[in-house]
């Protein structure tokens, strides 16, 4: 019997087929990406980005030149521009503001390196602690709402050709939709209960069992209950915070080495799948605009990855209603098996 | 500059690119193919599916021969089951039920490569005939609260048959998206007493710019909020929550602007794979239909750009509505043929 699931915080409903699960070895990789361009990540190609707003680079070496480790530049083609107002207006029923924020791609690497998953640790904590670093610049501009932070990896994920490990980050003047559900979600429940409903969910997943990957250093990577997609895996620091930019340095580590086992596990087992991830943490607390006062005790951040094996794609985004043809379940234990 | 804008029904935000708009040769779309193969929907193959529930036959056929026009069978793997209670438990902290509910196929055509497009007016309304008696019979079942009736066309549009094919899904539950939907127009008609789709229709109909099409019943737009580029939106003018309750003389008029609004796609996006979802208010009284006006949705499947929205809610649209509908409009009329 199917199982219809519910995810505790947003409320979606998520069919889990099990009738007609595949195995986890039946996901076949989608679509080929045409060829790749010559890429202007590379170290040596600085001149092809726009100036760099942010590097990792020895003392007393030049602005867009070579001898970088980790690179920030303005997106080529962003979708929000920085400069200007926000001029929010009506037009009969409708509304609009301007489209002001901030598009910025982390170059990870110097080297034309694919996957995150195959830097160093030591890359993947000065990852981490850039996006730390951008979110909290961002945050003095008080036009903005919110940074999310994500990656696109493969074609099929809505990567472009060029095959450069790099994420990306959008600081917008409001709060994504999906980000506001889970806040309100997660503070009803603190409403009722006075705990975090993160806390409780790691709490009985690591009772369980069935659905973790790994639970190592005060981190755990689980396949959520009502997941919506094959393999979906979320990442949870097992100690309460909501604040992504909170993180000392040395869960910074720990971060870079449960994200890079996780990600290794999916690239190996199901021979480098295209994903997406996502970084959920709190919103910039701006006094004026009123937020509630449990938010630090009521949200917890994490990563959310989703790798895209599944092209049922135009009527889960029209609906809000997905079918996932594998249990959590198999694809934990699947993940689990699979050694890196 | 590029615009924000809110979609009014569900307060979605979603950013437009009107400063370097995306012109229709700039998508790279995985074009929609027929490989062929063995394929059960095709006339001749009946009993490689499961029985059929209903079809449109010549008199005299037996169910599960040839002599059909319109086929419904039961999905082969079905997401849920019909038979079976709901069960509602909790797992800890987190509530499930079995996996009750009906998954149906709708074969509009016995030929195997013929898009909507390519059927009569009187084939199309034939199949939309079937879509309500087909949502009419699975009203009577007091567990479903919703039925979802969508289309897959093409393999990136996550058509796993290309034979043309509509499902529906009888939900015991409301969809989320669809849940909001309702909320956002129950919640409009509240305070003003108005429905909200009829005030976009009356001011989608003074600002012409994002009208595609439209005839004596239908309206077909580029709506103001788009999510994806070139996502139209046909809106019946009459007030109606349910897509059963059109009168008679509706059907036509529907047929023909949905046959009109993939030759204009298809004129512009050859072999465009494409998803479209009826959205219509919910059955046995679990949510308040009050103020809501059934539409269908209809989004071609351009873009691939996936994850970052399932994970933000946030869409990027890289041709603005109004751009798109001009597109739209200005297809020769010797492409609608």
């Amino acid at each position: 019997m199917p199982e219809l699931r519910k995810d505790p915080i947003i409320g979606r409903w998520v069919i889990i087929a099990t009738e007609r699960a595949k195995r986890p070895d039946q996901f076949a990789g989608t679509q080929d990406a045409p060829s790749e361009k010559a890429c202007p990540f590379c170290e040596g190609h600085e001149d092809q980005t726009p100036p760099e707003i942010y590097a990792l680079r020895p003392k007393g070496s030049t602005k867009n030149s070579p001898g970088w480790d980790l690179r920030v530049v303005p997106s080529i083609a962003p979708f929000l521009m920085i400069e200007g107002e926000q001029d929010r207006r009506g037009k009969g029923l409708y509304d609009l503001m301007n489209g002001i924020g901030a598009h910025e791609i982390i170059i990870e690497t110097d080297e034309h390196v694919d996957n995150i998953s195959d830097l160093s640790e030591e890359q993947i904590t000065k990852v981490i602690s850039c996006y730390i670093d951008r979110i909290n610049d961002l945050e003095k501009d008080k036009r903005f709402k919110y940074v999310l932070v994500f990656k696109n990896h493969g074609w099929a994920a809505g990567a472009g050709r060029l095959k450069h490990t790099r994420s990306q980050l959008i600081a917008i003047p409001i709060n994504p939709k999906r980000v506001k559900e889970e806040l309100v979600g997660a503070r009803n429940y603190y409403d009722y209960h006075e705990r975090c409903i993160f806390c409780d969910m790691i709490k009985q997943e690591l009772d369980t069992k069935s659905r973790v990957i790994l639970d190592i250093d005060g981190f755990v990577a689980v396949a959520p209950f009502a997941s919506r997609f094959p393999f979906e895996t979320w990442i949870l620091p097992k100690k309460h915070s909501s604040d992504f930019t909170k993180m000392d340095p040395n869960s910074r580590a720990m971060l870079a080495k449960i994200l890079k086992m996780t990600l290794a596990k999916l690239k190996k087992g199901l021979n480098d799948p295209p994903y997406n991830f996502v970084i959920h943490t709190t919103p910039f607390k701006r006094q004026k605009l009123g937020y509630w006062k449990s938010i630090d005790n009521d949200y917890h951040w994490h990563i959310e990855i989703m790798p895209r094996l599944t092209r049922v794609a135009g009527f889960e985004w029209g609906t809000g209603f997905y079918i996932c043809p594998l249990p959590p379940e198999n694809a934990a234990e699947f993940l689990r098996g699979v050694q890196v | 500059m590029s615009e924000l804008r809110r979609d009014p029904i569900g307060g979605r935000w979603v950013i437009v690119d009107t400063d370097h708009p995306n012109k229709p040769e700039d998508y790279e779309y995985e074009p929609q193919a027929y490989k062929g193969g063995n394929c059960p929907f095709c006339y001749g193959n009946e009993t490689q599916t499961p029985p059929e529930i209903e079809a449109i036959r010549e008199p005299g056929t037996a169910p599960n021969t040839p002599g059909w026009q319109v086929r419904v069978v039961p999905n082969k793997f079905p997401a849920l089951q019909i038979e079976g209670d709901l069960d509602r438990h909790g797992v800890g902290m987190y509530d499930m039920t079995n996996g009750v509910g009906a998954h149906e196929v709708c074969v509009e055509t016995p030929y195997h490569e013929k898009d909507i497009c390519d059927l009569t007016q009187g084939e199309i309304e034939n199949f939309i005939g079937m879509y309500c008696r087909r949502i009419n019979d699975l009203i009577k079942d007091k567990r479903f609260k919703y039925v979802m009736l969508f289309k897959n066309f093409g393999a990136s549009a996550g058509a796993s048959m290309e034979h043309p094919h509509t499902q529906l899904i009888a939900l015991p539950m409301v969809p989320k998206n669809v849940a909001e939907e309702i909320k956002g127009a129950h919640e409009y008609f509240e305070y003003r007493e108005r429905c909200i789709f009829c005030d976009i229709i009356r001011q989608e109909t003074q600002e012409k710019e994002r009208i595609v099409v439209e005839n004596k019943y239908f309206l077909a737009f580029c709506p103001f909020v788009s999510r994806f580029p070139f996502e139209l939106w046909i809106m019946p003018k009459k007030h109606n929550g349910k897509f059963c309750h059109m009168s008679p003389e509706e059907v036509p008029a529907l047929a023909s602007i949905l046959k009109e609004i993939i030759l204009r796609l298809k004129s512009i996006f050859p072999h465009l794979p494409y998803n479209f979802i009826l959205h219509s208010a919910p059955i046995n009284g679990d949510a308040s239909g009050d103020g809501y006006h059934w539409h269908i949705e209809f989004m071609p499947k351009l873009t691939r750009v996936a994850g970052f929205e399932w994970g933000s809610g946030f869409y990027v649209v890289a041709t603005p509505p109004e751009l798109a509908a001009k597109y739209l409009r200005e297809v020769p009329q010797d492409a609608l043929k």
